[in-house]
């Protein structure tokens, strides 16, 4: 029995702590990303982006366009400052339900937002739906996110069918100045991600009466170490275009074994993911001239929205790179919550969820007017543009109205 | 060997422990901490029937626990059905594969075993991610269904995962004793040392080693199915994947390999470790937490191969001479 009760008391002392507090003129909002694993490098992109944005909305800085830049902290909530807490996902679905359910318990946070991939976005927000807590998501892309009927998710970042209607839009626009656009490849990961972007692009394809044709369908695994056989699937096809979709580390490869392997085409577009970051653009120089990508931001937006440079400036200090578009969302998501704490009769999360049901926040961040969600949660004055690498920038070349130089037609390795 | 009455009071002392635990403290990451602490010692015995006991270290159990949280999952959500029907299906589905998968690799000896486990696994796992009647990769999702113990699904309290999860471990732990004091346990020693003696004295390895994979995959299996109705989301880059197979290993390498309590030390260690040093350093986005697991493991590893079972024995004969 000694034997027992000592086992007994080994195993609580080894299990048994918990964590601790948080002041009461603070506005907790808990920020549940992958801080370390395959997409390490992302998740400390979009940390280093809230705590600019953080810094804002705490303190004054007068920016143009940006709301709660003048004011310090929350002003209808007695000037409440900001406080972020950072959950770690590590990318896992597991992780990020286990993470999502300690933020509940913990009771501190009046606000997840969240999380990278849509794969960890969906079980995290069943958790909270649950609950009945408020989820604002930043970047996940897969539309289906947003068709689950639920009443307590949002999302601020456009979607699959954003980019994929806009992606077909330029295409057009391409084809009606006489070039080729008719064979498109569609090189995707097999992920909620890749999957659905796969769906919007077959979707548009099949419904253009003959105008596309989708020559190559690529699927590879996510985490991919070495892509040359579906490279050479894509060369065989002989492309007009290549649509991406590719997170990091696998869209790297994908440009090298293309260029290796002499893969010639005209356009390579890419959904949002691996493109956006601009390591992609700087580490691979040469290699990726001329790709192109939805973007909700490019450092030339600068060029139309000179008061985003105070923006940029922040992020570069602490990154030492300019703010991409998957940054920008989760920069402007910060204020969506800001917004919500502001107009919000108290913070409980019913309340949290009610006022960001009514949001109509205009905020110069983005191509679009703002956010405003549906009844769905999806943000609906989003919208997207195309930019392209010149020289390791990323350039704003479509539409018109946001262009800042004239597209760069055809890839040459 | 433990004698049964050792055997009978530790495993007495565990059972109360993990009985009264969740209702001491009502922190949900402890509790979500014991729920991982006892799915893990229970795959990791359930892997230590074959791997520890008979010798047959697989690299393929994730193929099980895929089957067992798709066979549960996949009905739920395509039709409604209980997942208890499910996990039922899951378990006698892993239990054919087993002999099916068993048939050709127990003809293969030592790394080749190893790795043709690893390599089956990887096929089960192509194999899911190209069915679409399973959402392929992009997975399975649980239903917003009405909770309560016809769909096994509770919102709002763990407790229901956590003692139904104590009854599987228990049933496991029984097993594993009573298969390592009964024939078929001298048999599947004999097999792990010396294969070609035990041929000699007449014990027909490859049924025997059969038995214990086909057991194995069952109690795998099971888990695999309480894991996705816990996790409420399963796709094969998670369920089917190498890491779920490589966890299952290390814990019971940690603990200590063909032990009986291994497992359960070997998951104390390593789950906890992971949960809580995910909890204090997670944030801090330096990876901080799997740098410390990876040095621990590096360091018994090497200090003591046995594991900790074998660090325990080490240190009790010390005593003993002292």
């Amino acid at each position: 029995m000694k034997k027992s009760l000592l086992v007994a008391i080994g195993l609580l002392l080894t299990l048994g702590f918990a964590p601790a507090g948080n002041a009461a003129d603070e506005i907790e909002v808990a920020l549940l990303y992958p801080l370390t694993g395959p997409l390490a490098e992302a998740g400390g992109r979009i940390k280093a982006v809230y705590d600019v944005a953080q810094d804002v909305i705490n303190n004054s800085y007068d920016i143009q366009g940006i709301p709660f830049s003048k004011t310090q902290g929350i002003p209808n909530k007695g000037n409440a400052k900001i406080k972020l807490s950072y959950y770690d996902t590590q990318g896992s679905p597991e992780v990020g339900k286990a993470e999502t359910e300690r933020i509940l318990q913990e009771g501190k946070a009046k606000l997840i937002i969240g999380a990278y991939q849509s794969s960890v976005s969906k079980p995290t927000s069943f958790v909270t739906e649950r609950n009945k807590f408020p989820f604002l998501c930043a970047v996940s892309s897969s539309a289906a996110l947003t068709e689950r009927g639920m009443k307590y998710f949002f999302r601020v970042a456009p979607t699959d069918f954003h980019d994929a209607r806009m992606f077909f839009n330029f295409l057009e626009d391409m084809r009606e100045d006489g070039r080729d656009v008719k064979r498109i490849a569609m090189v995707y990961e097999k992920t909620e991600f890749g999957i659905h972007a796969m769906k919007e692009v077959k979707k548009r394809i099949d419904g253009s009466g003959g105008v596309y044709e989708l020559v190559a369908e690529v699927p590879y695994e996510y985490k991919a170490t070495d892509v040359n056989a579906e490279a050479l699937k894509v060369k065989a096809a002989k492309p007009d275009v290549i649509i991406h979709a590719s997170l990091f580390s696998e869209m790297m490869l994908f440009a090298k074994a293309y260029k290796n392997l002499g893969v010639t085409t005209n356009a390579n577009l890419s959904f949002c993911g691996g493109y956006q970051n601009p390591k992609f653009a700087s580490g691979l120089g040469d290699t990726v001239e001329g790709y192109m990508g939805s973007c909700t931001f490019a450092a030339d937006f600068i060029e139309k929205k000179a008061q985003l440079k105070t923006i940029n400036d922040m992020y570069k200090a602490k990154t030492g790179m300019n703010l991409d578009g998957i940054s920008m969302e989760a920069f402007t998501t910060l204020f969506v919550a800001a917004d919500a704490f502001n107009r919000a009769k108290d913070l409980s999360p019913e309340a949290v969820r009610d006022a960001l049901a009514a949001t109509e926040l205009e905020i110069a961040t983005m191509p679009g007017k703002g956010v405003k969600f549906a009844e769905n949660g999806q943000n609906i004055w989003i919208a997207s543009t195309m930019s392209q690498i010149k020289n390791t920038e990323y350039k704003v070349v479509w539409p018109e109205e946001w262009a800042t130089t004239p597209v760069t037609w055809g890839l040459r390795p | 060997m433990q004698s049964a009455k050792q055997f009978t009071s530790i495993f007495g002392g565990v059972l109360v422990l993990f009985l009264v635990a969740p209702l001491i403290i009502r922190d949900t990451q402890f509790q979500h901490l014991m729920i991982m602490l006892l799915l893990f010692t229970t795959l990791s015995q359930a892997w230590n029937l074959i791997g520890g006991f008979a010798g047959q270290v697989s690299l393929g159990h994730a193929m099980f626990f895929g089957i067992g949280a798709y066979a549960a999952m996949a009905p739920l959500n395509q039709w409604g059905l209980t997942p208890w029907i499910g996990m039922a299906i899951g378990g006698l589905v892993a239990m054919v594969a087993a002999v099916i998968v068993g048939y050709p690799v127990f003809r293969l000896k030592g790394h080749y075993f190893v790795i043709s486990t690893f390599a089956v696994a990887e096929v089960v796992r192509e194999l899911f991610s190209n069915w679409d009647w399973v959402d392929g990769p992009i997975g399975l999702d649980a239903p917003l269904v009405e909770q309560g113990w016809r769909n096994f699904m509770f919102y709002h309290t763990k407790l229901p995962y956590h003692y139904t999860l104590l009854i599987f471990f228990a049933v496991v732990m029984f097993v594993a004793f009573r298969m390592e004091r009964s024939r078929m346990g001298y048999y599947f020693r004999a097999i792990k040392q010396r294969p070609e003696a035990a041929q000699a004295m007449g014990v027909n390895i490859t049924l025997f080693k059969q038995y214990a994979f086909i057991i194995s995959a069952f109690f795998t299996a099971i888990c695999g199915s309480m894991y996705g109705l816990y996790v409420l989301h399963i796709e094969p880059s998670t369920v089917l994947s190498l890491d779920i197979s490589i966890k299952i290993v290390l814990i019971a390498v940690l603990g200590g390999i063909g032990s009986l309590w291994g497992p359960l030390l070997g998951a104390t260690i390593l789950i906890s470790l992971q949960e809580y040093s995910r909890i204090w350093l997670g944030g801090t986005g330096r990876g901080i937490d799997l740098i410390v697991l990876g040095a621990l493991i590096v360091i018994i590893c090497v200090y003591e191969p046995n594991g900790i079972v074998g660090l325990i024995k080490r240190f009790s004969r010390k005593k003993r001479k002292a």
